[in-house]
């Protein structure tokens, strides 16, 4: 059965290109995207996806704040970063400390991305 | 295909794990000492001179160094002392994850090489830019690097055309802007015509057929690629030692006469003339 995927970025291109590549895996289904954090904890309680993909730099509630929440509320769900900020030293600890399981930087390429949820 | 950090790189490629990389950087940051540590370990300054430095940063807008010199806790010559300290006794990653056994010695040597062919199309090259510029060297890696991506990500071809200093923003059919904070304060903008819209969303969508797409993902397609551009300069930053954050893209749109910068602005334009005869431009703002 297709992992849960949920993607969550301010970006409505972003978010179209990871639908794109999660839908055409055939290991992954992608159940929504969402815009910023915040829709991302509700997101996460409502649908209980399997993955969480999220973008770091969004409008009202970011991407590191939101990780720290849906970490601490859901032991289970895997979280990777994909994020223009990814290559930012400071940015990438404190998303592995938090719990992501992987920083995926933008630009990006459909291997960059399904090579990330294979490997969780 | 981005700018990356060693640490992100090796988990990437599943050559160290999640949990390898995450006691990597616990130690890092536990024998990392920051500025006011180091000048404590170094008997320079007591914690309570650091405490009211952290409380004097909230009201302004000073890094660290600056405010104890600032303020005649420490003096230039110890502040240097500081800084040389840190940088003489820091743990990079690769060494960190060495110590874990996250590596041995040999294997990091090899991923090294190979993380520097990875990273090879990011190395910078000469931009020139008005002398006399604070930060000159961020600002020119700036824009060589948005030349890059232009390349890259939109698969454009270009000539790009002399540096002008400029005192307004011309109207354009989509101006996106991002500012940067952190160590260097700027904002930076891309002006396109309608044309040159059409070719970043044909990039980013990955097709040729975009007349149908609402405005609102045309536009997007220009605003992540700035966001893009912008994230992986600050990655670079970082590489280089300085902190720059980013805040989310938005449109700003200048009046058909243009938007005048204000009197504390300097404005350099950098025209990239696309090989069809369509121009983009990129615009830094910056304080003087």
């Amino acid at each position: 059965m297709p992992k849960k995927v949920l993607v969550v970025d301010d970006s409505l291109v972003v978010a179209r290109q990871l639908e794109q590549i999660i839908g055409g895996s055939g290991d992954f289904c992608c159940i929504g995207s969402v815009r910023n954090g915040a829709e991302a904890i509700k997101a996460n309680m409502q649908d209980n996806p399997d993955i969480i993909c999220m973008d770091m730099n969004m409008p009202g509630m970011d991407g590191l704040t939101a990780l720290r929440s849906i970490v601490a509320l859901d032991k289970e769900v895997k979280v990777v970063m994909v994020t223009s900020l990814g290559g930012v030293s400071d940015n990438f600890n404190e998303a592995m400390k938090l719990g992501a399981r992987c920083v995926v930087s933008k630009p990006f390429v459909a291997e960059d991305i399904l090579r990330a949820l294979r490997a969780l | 295909m981005a700018v990356k950090f060693f640490g992100q790189y090796l988990v990437e490629k599943g050559v160290v794990s999640r949990e390898a990389i995450v006691e990597a950087i616990a130690l890092q940051d536990k024998q990392n000492l920051k500025l006011g540590e180091m000048a404590i370990a170094m008997g320079l300054v007591t914690p309570a001179d650091i405490e009211r430095a952290h409380q004097n940063q909230l009201s302004r807008d000073m890094k660290l160094g600056d405010l104890l010199v600032g303020t005649g806790i420490l003096s230039e010559g110890q502040l240097a002392e500081v800084v040389a300290r840190q940088k003489a006794t820091h743990l990079y990653i690769g060494e960190a994850l060495v110590q874990v056994g996250a590596l041995d010695n040999e294997q990091l040597a090899r991923q090294l090489e190979a993380f520097k062919i990875d990273q090879a199309p990011y190395l910078g090259e000469s931009v020139q830019l008005p002398p006399g510029l604070a930060n000159s060297a961020l600002w020119e890696m700036a824009v060589d690097l948005t030349y890059k991506l232009v390349t890259r990500v939109l698969g454009l071809r270009f000539r790009p055309g002399t540096c002008q200093v400029v005192t307004q923003l011309s109207a354009a059919h989509q101006v996106a802007a991002l500012d940067f904070a952190g160590d260097a304060k700027g904002r930076y903008l891309v002006a396109v015509s309608a044309p040159v819209q059409k070719k970043v969303a044909q990039a980013l969508l990955h097709t040729a057929v975009v007349d149908h797409e609402p405005l609102e993902v045309l536009e997007d397609c220009l605003l992540e690629f700035i966001n893009v551009v912008c994230g992986n300069v600050a990655a670079k930053a970082s590489q280089q030692g300085s902190a720059l954050s980013i805040n989310p893209p938005v449109n700003i749109h200048p009046p058909a006469t243009g938007l005048p910068l204000a009197a504390q602005e300097q404005g350099l334009c950098f025209p990239i003339h696309l090989e069809d005869g369509d121009l983009m431009e990129l615009y830094l703002v910056l304080p003087k």
